[in-house]
């Protein structure tokens, strides 16, 4: 029988290394997002090596960085509490701002107020989409469930994000579609973390499909063709 | 909690209230091993500046993205560094380019290579122990951490470029984490 802790662990290192790809990297994700919350011994080890992986980084030999470097930060640097700004999508920037980072050691996980001891989302993945709404026109769609895809025209990137996006029936989870005149295209599956947060990057560019599609598969099935809307009063 | 730890801490606390110095503080210790990971990852100074901004930057507009609770700055803002650094030649698919660069890396221009890093010595004596834990892994350990870590590699990547399976790629990653976390705790 397979020691679950183990594969469990063996995955989380390659996570804290950026290492893992393909299914490994969607296993891992699932692993975070299902098995970390309820285990303390996989939550200790994933503290644990995002802090080595901190650490890591002192074996890289220290070199200055270039002079103007600082000045060219001191002049993007708001003062803090400015509203506006920069911010290109104050809705997205909202939903953003209202999910609390608790990253430790390098820790990737984030929660809501109030709810510290749930490793969640991916820290690095929020700063990621606050990222994308500042260096970018973002617009964002509804597609069902809580849930929206926030895009910019030109970008070849995209992102679904959602909270309180409810949970698929046990065994399934959501899987997503690029639908297009040609047909739909599978893109990822995906499973909303324990609080109902979602947050899915894509590398794909929103003009080369019509709409996205949210549907509800087997957990493992082969994705050929799109079932059954997975939030039909809106999807 | 080392000093260094604690005196980072406070400038957590004042740069999320707004304290420029506090951010120009924080600047001046970790900048050079920012920029120095940024640089072994990326291969060129211009990326390796961008990682470093950006970095920067998203400390000072989200600062409460590090949480004290949970472990020291240092390792938080560095993995953080990684991070970018992996997603932008990832993203970027200059990967290979930088790879074939990896045994020379591109010359540093406009700086002095000799100039000495005036750093903290919490940091001098912690970088002396990463060092140390890194020397004691086995030889095959350490290079499947190495190609992942500082070169940016995938797994599946290091397991086709050293011809071992997968499996192999990801017991060596674990056992070479484990003997990394055991050491770095012991050496505090």
């Amino acid at each position: 029988m397979i020691d679950r802790h183990a594969e469990a662990q063996e995955l989380l290192a390659g996570y804290a290394l950026q290492s893992l790809s393909g299914e490994d990297a969607a296993e891992a994700d699932r692993i975070l997002a299902e098995h970390v919350p309820g285990c303390s011994e996989c939550r200790q080890m994933v503290d644990a090596f995002q802090a080595v992986a901190g650490e890591l980084a002192l074996e890289a030999e220290p070199i200055p960085p270039p002079d103007p470097l600082l000045p060219r930060i001191h002049r993007e640097m708001e003062p803090r509490g400015r509203s506006g700004g920069r911010w290109t999508s104050g809705r997205l920037v909202a939903a953003a701002a209202s999910v609390v980072l608790v990253v430790g050691a390098g820790g990737l996980a984030i929660t809501q107020l109030g709810d510290r001891k749930t490793p969640q989302v991916p820290a690095a993945d929020v700063q990621e989409l606050v990222d994308f709404a500042i260096h970018h026109k973002t617009q964002a769609q509804t597609l069902g469930g809580n849930a929206q895809e926030i895009s910019a025209r030109g970008v070849q990137e995209l992102y679904v994000y959602g909270r309180g996006v409810p949970a698929p029936r046990p065994g399934f989870v959501y899987r997503l579609w690029a639908m297009s005149a040609t047909g739909a295209t599978h893109l990822r599956d995906f499973l909303p973390y324990p609080d109902g947060t979602v947050l899915v990057r894509l590398e794909v560019d929103p003009s080369t499909f019509d709409h996205l599609l949210v549907t509800m598969e087997p957990a493992g099935s082969e994705p050929l063709v799109p079932g059954e809307p997975a939030w039909p009063e809106t999807g | 909690m080392r000093d260094g730890d604690r005196e980072d801490r406070d400038l957590h606390r004042r740069l999320a209230s707004g304290d420029r110095g506090a951010f120009d503080e924080l600047y001046r210790r970790y900048s050079g091993s920012a920029y120095g990971l940024a640089y072994r990852v990326t291969g060129q100074q211009i990326l390796a500046q961008d990682v470093v901004h950006d970095a920067f930057m998203a400390l000072w507009r989200a600062p409460e993205a590090y949480d004290p609770a949970r472990g020291p700055f240092r390792t938080f803002f560095l993995a953080l560094v990684h991070h970018r650094a992996v997603d932008l030649v990832r993203r970027e698919s200059r990967l290979r380019a930088r790879s074939e660069r990896a045994a020379n890396l591109e010359p540093l221009v406009g700086e002095d290579p000799a100039e000495a890093i005036a750093e903290e010595s919490y940091l001098g004596v912690r970088r002396k122990e990463v060092r140390e834990a890194l020397v004691g892994l086995p030889p095959e350990q350490r290079q499947v951490l190495e190609m992942a870590y500082f070169d940016g590699k995938t797994q599946v990547q290091i397991a086709e470029e050293l011809e071992i399976p997968l499996g192999t790629v990801k017991t060596r990653t674990f056992a070479a984490m484990r003997k990394l976390r055991a050491a770095l705790e012991d050496a505090g």
